[in-house]
């Protein structure tokens, strides 16, 4: 039961007639008790009249995706299954990251109808958003009491990493176009895969003249290479406790998602295969075997649902975690952060492991306000922060380059521009034919 | 499903069918008026027994009067006279208990006897004198000074009692059927000689001090009974000794008795009137309802809409809360050099770059061949890049700025088109050097 503001003017009137009819306290007093108690009796006689919000029933029809920054709309039917008409209020309780905006709705529901109320979710963080509850109010004839209930209505919808590194994939897909059918000028590498055989024009390589095939026919023939293909890619993401940091306003875990979906893109279009892993600890998600569209869908799918956890990554049972994913070589891609030497150490130790194996790319996302901080100069604070900011690049550069002497690859840009530097490292080392 | 806010009439079993995947009959989280009685029944229960054996309490220990006046009619704590009062409605005498003058003079009759006790003084001469002619017989308990100049100007007050036992001694007959009352009260004196016609003393402690004097009125010829000591009429002392026996003999005689036990509505009135005089009736019920009308307001504001929704939020941390951090500390701990360090082997790696010899090269080397490009003395390169201490906040600002004019120059040397030393000593006006933006390899 709620009184509504109608109750408390109606309340209030009562000064009315005190002042006009109470003349002496005694009088006035009486006059006070007269006036409660038709106040009253007129509230209870409108809770006793209004509709039971108990008897409403209720269903859901929710989409069970969207990506991140897109609206949908959540569709609720509300049936008065009482004998009264409902006239009220109905509040659909959403987390309020899911963006519901102003969720209370004026309803008015005949006996024995349904009526629809709509709801616009923009939800503005990832993962699953839910809604366990409907509260409805019911107000009563003359709108002074109301009688409330809530009932259980769950519902949940999966909000998906947004993937804006999407609009470099084009570019990307025609740089790797442009790999195929190349001849191999100088970039001939061990995994270059021989394509087919073609006339030579004039500038291609001497070099890929195939002498033999030439003597077969009367034209001078060169060898073509394609990119080698059916590589395998493993994306291994590092949940643990630095993936929480804010970086320019996103946090390292979801720039490592923009970064490994555009990797995933890009890999399936060339042909390779790729598995995704998500780790601190535990196996917090896991993409394998999947190809095409699915890959991708299956990947956002996992990656909803993963927060960076607040514990040490357990960089000791990566490589076995690699193992059980492949035992063939294969480009192994660690997103992570590359920070001080004593946070590194974990990763620095199992390096070795990896690369003897595997080809392995180790992407971190660099702060840019540090490198904004190290030029600035202006007054005595700017200089100290300066100087904590070289010193934060110069243990990035040192822990990159202990990784490079380890026979890994370094990858280290902006949020924004990492998806896009991985991409591009990707396809160097494809061109380069060390997948 | 269409999206249409329609408004279909279908029954509801019709409903139910419609919606794919719908959930028939919705339960509900609130509980009902029955339930939650039947869940905080215990509650209810434990409250009403504790407030019943409060109530219980109280009515046996009749706390609610244990603070009543002292010798009330109407009181039934130790300091009260109630006992005394019922006695004597149960002996057929009418007692009524007054409160001010106007009450006694209505209820006073021809054969009246009054009590007073003006324990606070609110009588004033006038209305004593008024009072002692009121009645036959007045009794008039613990008189104060204005009292006894106003009913028996001789009589003085006597002082404690010092004396063991009090005897009557006198010729009063209610006195003399007391015999004796508790020792140890206060006394009154009357003047020595017993040569006033008018006064008796009874209960004597000394020769001129006595625990009852009476006083007969020379015009009215109404007598007037002083007892000093108002010890002997309350609830815990009136069955010792003598005492009921003097209380009944004073007071019973007549048909009816007027307690009167002066109170504030006594006092004349003096000065404007007050403020509650002044405002009208309705004032205080409309303060009442304003007070209900708040309270509605408070109940219908916070009124929840359902349950709190809860929800996880993520932790954020921002990255470069270290940096800062340790900014902070050089800050505080003046690390001048040691800021400047860090400065400097970041300047001496992309100066390195710059010149071309690689992020290891010896500092030597990378000294020498900036000196070269930018033509600049290399001792004077060596002081910027290693050589000079910074002792002060100025100085370490001097040499950051000559760090990165230093690094400006270096920039413009190598820069296609420009010779070595041809632009040695470029003033610092140009853009900074591009920041590592990518530190990729090449």
């Amino acid at each position: 039961m709620t009184l509504s503001g109608r109750f408390v003017l109606l309340l209030a009137l009562g000064v009315v007639p005190i002042v006009l009819f109470g003349l002496d306290p005694v009088t006035a007093t009486g006059v006070l008790v007269l006036w409660l108690l038709l106040v009253f009796v007129l509230g209870g006689l409108d809770l006793a009249l209004a509709a039971s919000p108990r008897a409403v029933t209720v269903e859901r029809m929710l989409p069970a995706r969207v990506r991140l920054g897109e609206s949908v709309t959540s569709e609720l039917y509300l049936t008065n299954t009482g004998r009264r008409r409902l006239v009220g209020v109905v509040r659909d309780a959403w987390q309020p990251s899911a963006g519901a905006g102003r969720n209370r709705s004026r309803v008015v529901i005949p006996s024995g109808e349904r009526r629809l109320v709509s709801l616009t979710l923009t939800p503005f963080r990832r993962g699953e958003r839910r809604v366990e509850q409907v509260t409805v109010r019911s107000r009563g004839p003359l709108g002074l009491w109301n009688r409330q209930a809530t009932l259980n209505a769950p519902g949940r919808i999966r909000v998906l990493p947004p993937f804006h590194a999407r609009k470099h994939l084009p570019s990307r897909i025609t740089r790797l176009k442009e790999l195929d059918g190349r001849t191999s000028v100088m970039v001939r590498g061990p995994g270059t895969e021989f394509d087919s055989l073609r006339e030579y024009v004039r500038g291609d390589d001497v070099r890929s003249i195939d002498w033999r095939a030439t003597a077969r026919r009367n034209d001078v023939m060169v060898r073509t290479w394609r990119p080698e293909r059916d590589r395998r890619v493993v994306i291994l993401l590092d949940t643990g406790r630095t993936s929480a940091a804010r970086v320019d306003n996103e946090p390292r875990l979801d720039t490592a998602f923009e970064a490994s979906l555009l990797l995933a893109a890009l890999t399936s279009v060339a042909g390779d295969r790729v598995d995704f892993l998500a780790f601190d600890r535990r196996v917090r998600g896991r993409v394998q075997g999947a190809s095409g569209a699915a890959l991708l869908s299956q990947m956002v799918d996992s990656m909803a649902l993963i927060e960076p956890e607040l514990i040490e990554m357990d960089w000791a049972a990566v490589p076995g975690q690699v193992r059980s994913i492949t035992s063939q070589h294969a480009l192994v891609v660690v997103l992570t952060s590359v920070d001080a030497a004593g946070a590194s150490t974990g990763l620095l130790s199992v390096l070795p492991q990896l690369t003897k194996r595997h080809t392995v790319v180790v992407a971190s996302v660099l702060d840019p306000a540090t490198v904004l901080a190290a030029a600035a100069r202006g007054g005595r604070d700017e200089i100290y922060r300066a100087a904590a900011a070289e010193r934060a690049l110069l243990d990035v550069a040192r822990v990159s380059a202990a990784i490079r002497r380890l026979g890994a690859d370094v990858v280290t840009a902006s949020p924004a521009q990492l998806p896009p530097a991985l991409a591009d490292r990707y396809i160097a080392l494809k061109a380069a034919g060390r997948l | 499903m269409s999206a249409t806010l329609g408004s279909q009439t279908d029954a509801p079993a019709h409903v139910g069918g419609a919606a794919a995947g719908a959930v028939g009959g919705t339960t509900v989280a609130t509980p009902t008026l029955r339930a939650l009685l039947a869940r905080s029944s215990f509650w209810v229960i434990a409250a009403a027994c504790i407030l019943a054996v409060a109530i219980v309490a109280v009515l046996v220990s009749g706390g609610s009067q244990a603070a009543g006046r002292a010798l009330a009619g109407d009181n039934v704590a130790p300091t009260g006279s109630m006992a005394l009062v019922e006695v004597l409605r149960q002996q057929g005498v009418t007692v009524t208990l007054a409160s001010s003058l106007a009450e006694v003079r209505a209820a006073v009759g021809t054969d009246s006897t009054v009590f007073l006790y003006d324990e606070n003084s609110y009588l004033d001469q006038t209305q004593l004198s008024e009072l002692g002619d009121l009645a036959a017989h007045t009794v008039v308990v613990a008189p104060d000074f204005l009292t006894l100049q106003a009913l028996a100007p001789t009589v003085g007050f006597g002082g404690v009692s010092e004396s063991d036992i009090l005897a009557a001694d006198c010729s009063v007959p209610a006195a003399n059927r007391a015999e004796a009352l508790s020792p140890g009260g206060d006394t009154l004196s009357i003047p020595s000689g017993s040569a006033h016609p008018l006064l008796t003393g009874c209960f004597a402690s000394g020769t001129t001090t006595f625990s009852l004097v009476q006083v007969q009125n020379d015009t009215t010829g109404g007598i007037i009974s002083l007892v000093p000591d108002a010890r002997l009429f309350n609830n815990e002392n009136i069955a010792d000794y003598g005492n009921a026996a003097l209380a009944l003999g004073l007071l019973g005689p007549s048909d009816s008795l007027v307690w009167y036990l002066p109170t504030l509505a006594d006092l004349p009135r003096t000065g404007p009137p007050s403020l509650a005089e002044l405002t009208p009736g309705w004032v205080t019920p409309v303060l009442v309802l304003l007070m209900l009308v708040a309270v509605a307001a408070a109940i219908w504001r916070a009124a929840r809409f359902g349950p709190l929704v809860a929800e996880n939020l993520p932790v954020t941390v921002k990255a470069s809360e270290t940096m800062e951090g340790r900014a902070r500390l050089y800050a505080r701990s003046n690390a001048r050099l040691r800021a400047l360090d860090a400065l400097r082997v970041g300047a001496v790696q992309r100066l390195a770059l710059a010149v071309g010899l690689g992020r290891l090269a010896h500092l030597e080397e990378v000294i020498g061949s900036v000196a070269h490009f930018t033509g600049r003395a290399p001792d004077e390169v060596r002081r910027v890049l290693v050589g000079a201490i910074p002792e002060s906040d100025a100085q370490l600002m001097a040499l950051s700025d000559a760090l990165q004019a230093l690094e400006h120059a270096t920039g413009q040397a190598v820069r296609p088109g420009s010779a070595p030393a041809a632009r040695a000593s470029t003033s610092v006006s140009g853009e900074l050097p591009p920041p590592p933006a990518e530190r990729m390899d090449p």
